[in-house]
């Protein structure tokens, strides 16, 4: 036992370090450390330098261009990135698909699609939820019939990430209604620009249009666009969700905006009243806590001993941490955190903020915005079900 | 970074695992309780597998193992609610080996590495709750030697321990002390705790005492922290026994025609159980590993360590005693024995607002396991 990283993957860390020091331009890490909109353009943009370096498939093995490291590796590049305040990699096409493209896709689909992800060329978006499918993700409905050589796909599909930004998507379709729900779904990728598409941004409590609907009428797809067989896409689908099991937890993310939350409540006056600083420091154990989890798990992958199944447990405890810094911000700002004030959220604005800080103007829209947290990538009932299956039969 | 036993750990795990399992059963404990709450056999036998040696060098007579192994032992003694002291004499072996001159080294580490002599940590004063620094107790030279006066409070196996190591104010700082029971000027006067074990008030009027270090500020919170450590290791042994009779009581008890294991608002406090169990066994870890660390690192990971546990402790043993329903709060079901113990836990070297303030008063710009 021992707490230590090797020297291998120390010396790892400081290369990555000092690879990201140069190569992450500082107005979005401005815009990161302080909560600022990211444009298209931003997360676009690193997506890129982070492709030219091969790295934005960072989980991916060395045969399919990925830099073929170990889940430690990983950790420490996840942690690098998000201490310097990189914007998190948009996971739909580096994290998401193209795992499910190596594992079950051809030849023909793989050498088509990887390289515009690995690249960060081309915005995949996410085709999942439904109107009437949330957590009973096995009932969707959004319809693909075989026509000869394409599908024809009609329904929609809702709660897309950033799809108005998408390019392409990949999309849990019923191809068909026989024997179990499971069993009658496929998995196919889809042009965005294809006709018969149609996205509709939702607009949410934040401000901000962060998800879409998405409308497929009549919308003909290739057959050869089919990722493997038929019918066999909720295998391929559950084969995602069991795909890249620690950074769910995002703790890398809530060590940084921990140390935001210390700035905040100095900058605000409440670092010296022990009820408020009781509070974050509560918070800073529940942190380290989900950090040791997570080393726990990462031990485990890399001698293959005492398997960890607590993905469940990682993404309870992550996002309920995510949102209580987001809530300990705003009630450091207190009255502050009030104004709503969208110009104050972009970069460069010169105004005076209410109350003299800023800083202050994204909080509470950040406490709404991670309330999504707990609902989405299962909720977290949904998980608390898994989880006392493990425990309970 | 490496999380796993070696084999060597593993096979002590077995053994001691082995003998609560054969040797100490929920009858013989609940014996002990009955006659007072220690006995002196049971801990013979611990010190017979080596276990009063384990901080102890090789060459004192002990095993020279680490808190790596402290934790394996601990969490199993957890796991049967062994009432004998064990964390008390690692304090013991850590703080003599670690402080003491030859001479009380060679007195008293083989004795201890043999089970001859428990010697337990007497630092809780009246008034002081859990300040390590509150300490009235004073500390007089006399010929080679010197005398202690003073109190102490809710000492561990009081009135059956050999030694005490005794904080005490020389020349106006804290020194430690190694006061023999059976001496003049020590009378104790012990009593059952809440969870079936023992302690005892402890007087002392110009007692004999050897010195084990001026030093005592530093070593005194080494104790405590080689004690926090032991009892989180402990705390994740009674947790993870406690969540498994619930499991079990929940798969087997029907209510409605149905076992009480298929409702999902039960099943969900299972799943918050074992986020507890889980959370507190990674900063039982956290503690274990950073306990050789310098000081200032070392105290502020047992500070945070313990809130997590304490938090842990108290949400496994209330909703475990929940889950059970009525049977959860009779003496007569093992479960509720666990709730005690964890809830006792908690209140050992400090509690959660306790340590929470530690943390709080610790933190700084950054934070995380390397920070």
């Amino acid at each position: 036992m021992d707490l230590a990283f090797t020297p291998q993957e120390q010396a790892f860390r400081e290369e990555v370090r000092a690879w990201v020091k140069d190569n992450l331009p500082a107005d979005i890490a401005q815009k990161v450390h302080n909560a600022l909109r990211l444009s298209r353009d931003d997360m676009q943009r690193w997506a890129k330098i982070l492709g030219k370096k091969g790295w934005l498939g960072y989980g991916w093995p060395q045969q399919f261009g990925g830099p073929g490291w170990t889940a430690v590796q990983k950790h420490l590049f996840e942690e690098e990135c998000a201490l310097a305040g990189a914007p998190r990699i948009v996971p739909f096409g580096p994290v998401m698909v193209a795992p499910v493209i190596m594992a079950f896709g051809n030849k023909e689909q793989q050498e088509r699609f990887l390289p515009g992800i690995a690249s960060g060329e081309v915005w995949w978006s996410q085709g999942y939820s439904e109107p009437g499918s949330g957590s009973d993700l096995a009932s969707v409905k959004c319809r693909a019939e075989r026509q000869g050589d394409h599908f024809l796909v009609n329904g929609q599909k809702t709660w897309t990430t950033l799809g108005q930004y998408g390019e392409w998507i990949f999309c849990l379709v019923r191809t068909s209604t026989e024997g179990k729900p499971q069993t009658g779904i496929s998995f196919l990728l889809i042009d965005m620009k294809s006709p018969g598409v149609s996205v509709r941004p939702i607009k949410l409590l934040d401000g901000e249009c962060e998800v879409n609907e998405v409308f497929f009428d009549n919308v003909k797809v290739p057959a050869e666009n089919l990722i493997g067989e038929e019918n066999k896409g909720w295998t391929y689908a559950k084969h995602l969700l069991s795909h890249e099991r620690t950074n769910i937890a995002d703790v890398n993310r809530a060590k940084r905006e921990l140390e935001r939350l210390k700035r905040i409540a100095k900058a605000e006056g409440v670092w010296d009243d022990s009820r408020f600083r009781d509070q974050i420091a509560l918070l800073e154990v529940d942190v380290v806590a989900l950090e040791m989890l997570v080393l726990r798990v990462l031990s485990a992958e890399k001698s293959g001993k005492n398997s960890l199944d607590i993905a469940g447990l990682l993404k309870i405890k992550g996002s309920e941490i995510q949102q209580r810094y987001a809530e300990l911000m705003m009630l450091a700002a207190g009255p502050f955190a009030t104004p709503f004030i969208e110009e104050a959220m972009e970069a460069g604005w010169q105004g005076d903020f209410p109350g003299g800080e800023v800083g202050n103007a994204p909080l509470a829209s950040t406490y709404f915005n991670l309330r999504k947290t707990t609902i989405y990538g299962g909720s977290n009932e949904v998980q608390r079900n898994i989880v006392a299956q493990t425990v309970l039969g | 970074m490496d999380f796993d036993f070696s084999d060597d750990q593993e096979q002590l795990r077995d053994a001691v695992r082995k003998w609560v399992d054969k040797g100490y059963d929920f009858e013989r404990r609940r014996t002990i309780v009955k006659a007072g709450g220690f006995d002196r056999s049971a801990y013979n036998e611990l010190a017979e597998l080596g276990l009063a040696g384990l901080y102890i060098s090789e060459a004192d007579g002990g095993l020279g193992m680490g808190p790596v192994e402290g934790m394996v032992v601990m969490e199993e003694l957890g796991r049967g609610i062994v009432l004998e002291p064990l964390a008390q004499t690692l304090i013991a072996g850590g703080v003599i080996g670690g402080y003491a001159g030859a001479d009380v080294k060679a007195a008293w580490l083989p004795k201890i590495a043999s089970g001859e002599a428990l010697v337990v940590l007497a630092q809780q004063e009246r008034g002081a709750r859990y300040r390590l620094d509150a300490c009235k107790t004073t500390a007089t030279p006399a010929g080679s030697g010197w005398t202690v006066s003073g109190a102490k409070s809710v000492v561990p196996a009081g009135d059956q321990a050999d030694a005490f190591i005794v904080p005490a104010a020389a020349n106006g700082q804290i020194a430690l002390f190694l006061v023999e029971r059976n001496t003049a000027g020590v009378s104790t006067q012990g009593y059952g705790t809440q969870d079936g074990g023992r302690a005892a008030e402890l007087s002392l009027s110009n007692a004999p005492a050897s010195l084990i270090t001026t030093d005592g500020m530093a070593a005194l919170e080494h104790a405590v922290d080689i004690g926090i450590a032991a009892v989180c290791a402990e705390a994740v042994g009674v947790m993870d026994k406690t969540v498994a009779l619930t499991v079990d009581y929940m798969n087997t008890r029907k209510q409605f025609g149905v076992a009480i294991a298929s409702f999902q608002a039960l099943r969900h406090r299972v799943a918050d159980m074992k986020m507890q169990l889980e959370l507190a066994r990674s900063m039982s870890f956290y503690a274990c590993l950073k306990l050789n660390a310098p000081a200032t690192e070392r105290r502020r990971a047992m500070a945070r360590a313990k809130v997590q546990l304490g938090q842990s402790m108290r949400f496994v043993g209330q909703q475990s005693v929940q889950l059970h329903g009525g049977i959860g709060v009779t003496d007569e079901y093992i479960g509720s024995h666990y709730f005690k113990k964890l809830t006792q836990l908690e209140l050992t070297f400090g509690d959660t607002l306790h340590h929470l303030g530690e943390v709080s008063a610790r933190m700084e710009d950054t934070a995380g396991v390397f920070a």
